[in-house]
């Protein structure tokens, strides 16, 4: 061997070297910019009414993406491969216009329904934020387009629906590459890498990942008298806890709940310490409800904490500052159904008199009344439903706030103990807040003002014109014939709602029934300016 | 040794030579892609591509098969070919009959020639003014011949007919083109004839709920057939919103009418996202869309006028004194809603000024349309009274799932956009839809070449102006549509003549009396109570338009 041998070799190797780092450095470089580089967010704008921070709200990454987010092409192309597997009529499949199918708020221009975002890790993700659930929907008369109020309980979305959907999907044979890229092709003009990154990567690993959640998503295909359907507007929300968080077994609870209003939540932080959240009373602050509802859209561990947390920081700040929405910003002075004044002060007479001990008290407000059991003198006990308390238990709670702290986080958190009653609200916006009772068990206000008996048995909930006579969202034919509302657009959306099945009792809270009818007429007019 | 030399040879022609000229030939025969292109823009627009063939065209030899092996399922009314669903051909400077009617557009892709619809042929027609004389190609009127329907209906049914197969199709192509190469006849063509059965038989599901075969000359349902686009299933639909037909509008001086409410209900303010919407009917789709072309096609439609004026010189067909009267009443009963005139569309509550504040507003989306008795703007159906269907067709739901049309296409023009999926580098216009908006009403449309517009109505169940402005009870409850030869009286086209089976136009059923769904000839009732001559003197006025 020579020495010249010997150096060409060495410049041979050397070369090779040089070419394989250079392929392993493309490798590397390739596999960040389409599957991990992180593109951040366009700054928000105001736009329509809505502040910049409005729009974040609505359409702004709570960090969902990573975990939990749908390649885009992928959720662009489901409505219209499985529009069978959509809920329609009645709540039952199939259903008609995609996503608006499943109840969720789309605003007209925008790419996207609320509370759906779009993010670029690698490639582009669609995941959801908070606003999916809590951004509320409103008509004032059915010639007019919806007007969207966001921190406002979303009483027209089918999560159940959006849940059993995407699990559906994915177990459908029609969930294969062949199918889906054919329908993406149809809108994307993907360049040659994209489509062999969707066709053998994404697709597949997509339907994986959500089959990988089978197990969990067994109790929102529960269905039958015994497992009501939630309907729209409402979630099962602290079994969503239990079997996604912390990954319990599924047991035989079940307590439907509507989706709260999240606006004006600085109520909840002035220190009092018996103040509770959720409608049972199972969360100490704001702060840890924000984070644990958070937790619910990412679904794992955020990929970093100190982001999550300024998220969830902004979120609270947010949300703490936002007012509720003004009855007369819907209804002006002089229009119909505006409010009249001096029937509204004489309400809040009737108001002092017969709700205030509970709803503007600054010892009761916002603590847990107990359901059962005499806790104002010559009153009957609350009695409301008793499913949603039991759907929670002190292990539940234990085990909950086990795991955060296993994800570096730390809060004040779930309350360790087992429920026993309903937090007495804070009214504030709650004409917007109907059907209301944790349950959303009662249509209107006018309902609430009845005697269980004589409330409506059987109902519509997720229409979008709101009644003003009686203070709720049209429900009922009888609300429909009087605001000039066709019946089928009722039936084609809403969902039936049964007080006799389990946990949709409409049953306690019997206060102010006894009333004149003026008096409760004097009572809402006054409950709308709040 | 030599001998292995040979060998090798020929064994390394074979290993490499020819699987290299399989390549080479399928590299030339099947990649180009290039359409018909014209330097005259009537031209384009007649014969030009949208892009469209890419994803939707037919092959050119089996569209020239079709009607001579599908003859039994073309209408019955005495005319051959393509021509009995009302589409035109010119004939060249030779006298010969062109090769495809107007509105058919021309592509080598894929390996073959391809062929389908472009915006030609809902928006171009013929006009007599006597039976007798030659009919006049007129570009951007309304097809009131063309039936879509017909065609629609025709595609969807030959594609399940035992005939639609290599076996059939191909002798015909061989005969009329006189013979196909070996690679055409057995591979290409039976393969793109299997493809387009397979095509068609999707449409079939999609289309056929929608009845086409009820429209009629001059009329389509477009925004079921944007809904079938989504894939809603029809039946999942309120019954109320089954039935959208109305008829084909005119597209001429499209720049006039930016910012004014566009379609019939008033669902767009924006020119160019109305007619990237209309060119899903041609085929495209934001992958295949030819977007330079059909800005062409835009910016010439933008001052397109009417090209046909109302034969004032021809005897008894025009009373200047009697125009001279309907003026002042136009102006007074009609100018508001309608515009000055057929030229001018500016009126008492819409000065230029403030069609350009309605410019601005469309392009802030303004969440909702602007109502009102004006020009451009939307009259709520309680006032207009016309047949809600077609406005009930378009729903809330389909304005928000259009926010998805053309989502991430870019057109290069070099304008910087945000957007979170060009990842901040990509530079070019974001053509995504986000005008669309349901309204509760009907627009008010400018009436420029009006009398070439007819029948009238969205819906086009009332086939003369004179008719329009009698009470609804007094306008005909049937007639005929898709007839070329002018009405001088009463201002349409004559309506009594049955150039279809499928032409007679009914506004209620002759059984039960009610109105027939998406035809009732109701509403619009302003000048119906003025008197004779002065409704005449309106209709006199409104040919200079």
């Amino acid at each position: 061997m020579t020495e010249n041998g010997s150096s060409s070799r060495k410049k041979m190797l050397m070369t090779i070297l040089l070419v394989v780092i250079v392929l392993i450095g493309f490798g590397v470089w390739f596999t960040w910019f389409k599957f991990f580089r992180v593109v951040p967010e366009p700054e928000w704008q105001a736009k329509n009414g809505h502040s910049a921070g409005d729009m974040r709200f609505m359409y702004g990454s709570v960090g969902a993406e990573n975990g939990a987010g749908m390649p885009y092409w992928i959720a662009y192309v489901l409505p219209r491969v499985f529009p069978d597997l959509l809920p329609g009529r009645e709540g039952k499949p199939p259903g008609s216009g995609g996503y608006a199918a499943l109840g969720a708020n789309w605003e007209q221009g925008e790419e996207l329904p609320i509370g759906f975002t779009k993010k670029t890790i690698g490639f582009v993700r669609v995941a959801n934020n908070c606003a999916a659930c809590h951004t509320a929907r409103i008509r004032t008369r059915p010639d007019q387009n919806p007007r969207f109020v966001p921190t406002g309980p979303n009483h027209t979305f089918n999560l159940q629906a959006y849940f059993r959907f995407v699990e559906l999907c994915a177990k459908d044979p029609r969930f294969n590459s062949g199918r889906l890229m054919e329908e993406i092709n149809q809108s994307a003009d993907l360049s040659w890498v994209d489509q062999l990154i969707y066709r053998f990567i994404l697709i597949p690993a997509t339907r994986r990942q959500i089959l990988a959640l089978e197990g969990r998503f067994d109790w929102v295909f529960q269905h039958g008298d015994y497992w009501p359907e939630w309907g729209r507007g409402r979630d099962d929300a602290m079994n969503l806890t239990k079997y996604f968080l912390t990954g319990s077994k599924m047991d035989d609870t079940l307590g439907p709940t509507d989706m709260p209003s999240i606006w004006n939540l600085r109520k909840y932080d002035d220190n009092i310490p018996l103040h509770r959240l959720n409608f049972a009373g199972d969360s100490y602050d704001a702060n840890s409800v924000i984070i644990d509802s958070a937790l619910g859209l990412i679904r794992t561990a955020p990929p970093s904490n100190a982001a999550f947390l300024n998220e969830v920081g902004w979120l609270h700040q947010y949300l703490g500052g936002y007012p509720p929405p003004k009855y007369r910003d819907f209804y002006p002075a002089n229009t119909p159904g505006a409010i009249d004044d001096v029937k509204a002060a004489r309400g809040r007479m009737v108001f002092v008199a017969n709700c205030a001990q509970c709803h503007e008290n600054a010892k009761v407000t916002g603590t847990v009344v107990p359901r059962a059991g005499v806790f104002m003198p010559n009153q009957p006990p609350l009695n409301t439903d008793v499913q949603r308390i039991l759907s929670w238990n002190r292990e539940a709670a234990i085990k909950a706030n086990s795991a955060v702290s296993h994800f570096g986080i730390y809060r004040h958190g779930l309350v360790e103990e087992n429920p026993y009653g309903y937090v007495a609200a804070f009214l504030d916006g709650i004409w917007l807040r109907a059907p209301y009772l944790h349950n959303g068990s009662v249509g209107s206000l006018r309902e609430m003002l009845k005697p269980a008996a004589q409330r409506t048995p059987h109902f519509w909930r997720g229409f979008d014109v709101y009644d003003p006579a009686d203070a709720g969202f049209v429900s009922t034919p009888e609300q429909a014939k009087r605001l000039g509302v066709d019946w089928d657009d009722v039936l084609q959306v809403a969902t039936p709602y049964d007080v006799r099945l389990r946990s949709c009792g409409n049953g306690g809270h019997e206060y102010g029934v006894t009333l004149s009818d003026a008096d409760k007429d004097a009572l809402i007019e006054y409950l709308k300016t709040l | 040794m030599d001998r292995w030399r040979t060998r090798f040879w020929i064994l390394l022609a074979v290993i490499v030579a020819v699987p290299l000229a399989f390549a080479v030939y399928a590299v030339v025969r099947f990649v180009p892609d290039y359409a018909v292109t014209y330097r005259s823009m009537d031209e384009q627009f007649k014969y030009g591509s949208t892009g469209g063939e890419r994803a939707s065209g037919f092959p050119y030899w089996v569209w020239k098969a079709m009607p001579v092996v599908f003859k039994d399922y073309l209408p019955k009314n005495g005319l051959p070919g393509y021509e009995s669903f009302g589409m035109v051909y010119e004939t060249d400077a030779n006298g010969r009959k062109m090769d495809l009617p107007v509105g058919v557009m021309h592509r080598r892709d894929l390996g073959i020639d391809r062929v389908f619809v472009n915006c030609a042929v809902c928006h171009h027609s013929t006009v007599r003014f006597s039976p007798t004389e030659k009919p006049q190609l007129v570009l951007g009127m309304p097809a009131a011949r063309f039936n879509l329907g017909a065609f629609e209906m025709f595609l969807v049914s030959i594609a399940a007919d035992e005939r639609f197969s290599a076996n059939v199709i191909i002798p015909e192509i061989e005969r009329q083109a006189g013979g196909l190469g070996p690679i055409d006849k057995y591979v290409v063509y039976p393969l793109a004839i299997s493809i387009m059965q397979s095509r068609l038989l999707m449409l079939r599901d999609r289309f056929l709920p929608m009845h086409p075969e009820t429209w009629g000359p001059g009329r389509v349902d477009t925004f079921n057939s944007a809904k079938a686009l989504f894939n809603f299933p029809f039946h999942a639909m309120q019954e109320k919103e089954k039935v959208g037909v109305a008829d084909f509008p005119s597209i001429w001086n499209q720049e006039q009418r930016q910012g004014m409410q566009l379609h019939w209900d008033g669902n767009n303010c924006r020119v160019e996202e109305r007619n990237k919407s209309a060119a899903f009917g041609t085929g495209t789709t934001p992958a295949t869309i030819d977007l330079g072309e059909i800005d062409r096609v835009e910016r010439w439609l933008n001052t397109l006028r009417p090209p046909l004026s109302w034969p004032r010189d021809r005897v008894g067909w025009f009373d200047p004194a009697k125009a001279a009267k309907g003026k002042p009443l136009y102006d007074e009963y009609c100018s508001n809603c309608h515009g000055r005139s057929g030229t001018d569309f500016t009126s008492d509550c819409m000065s230029e000024a403030q069609r350009q504040a309605a410019i601005r507003a469309c392009e802030m989306q303004a969440m909702d349309v602007p109502y009102g008795p004006c020009v451009g703007k939307v009259t709520r159906l309680e006032s207009v009274g016309t047949d809600p269907y077609r406005l009930d067709s378009y729903t809330y739901d389909l304005a928000s799932n259009q926010g998805l049309l053309y989502a991430n296409v870019l057109y290069n023009d070099g304008a910087a956009v945000p957007t979170s999926f060009s990842g901040g580098g990509a530079r070019g216009h974001s053509e995504r839809f986000i005008h669309f908006r349901k309204t509760f009403g009907y627009a008010n449309m400018p009436l420029d070449g009006i009398w070439l517009r007819a029948p009238y109505l969205h819906n086009g169940s009332v086939p003369t102006l004179r008719d329009l402005l009698e009470p609804p009870e007094n306008r005909p409850k049937q007639f005929y549509r898709g007839y070329d030869v002018i009405d001088q009286v009463k201002v349409g086209f004559i309506s009594n003549v049955a150039t279809s089976d499928d032409a007679l136009f009914q506004t209620h059923d002759p059984k039960t009396g009610q109105p027939i769904p998406g035809n009732d000839n109701s509403g619009h009732l302003w000048g119906t109570t003025l008197p004779p001559d002065a409704k005449d003197a309106i209709v006199e006025y409104l040919k200079t338009f």
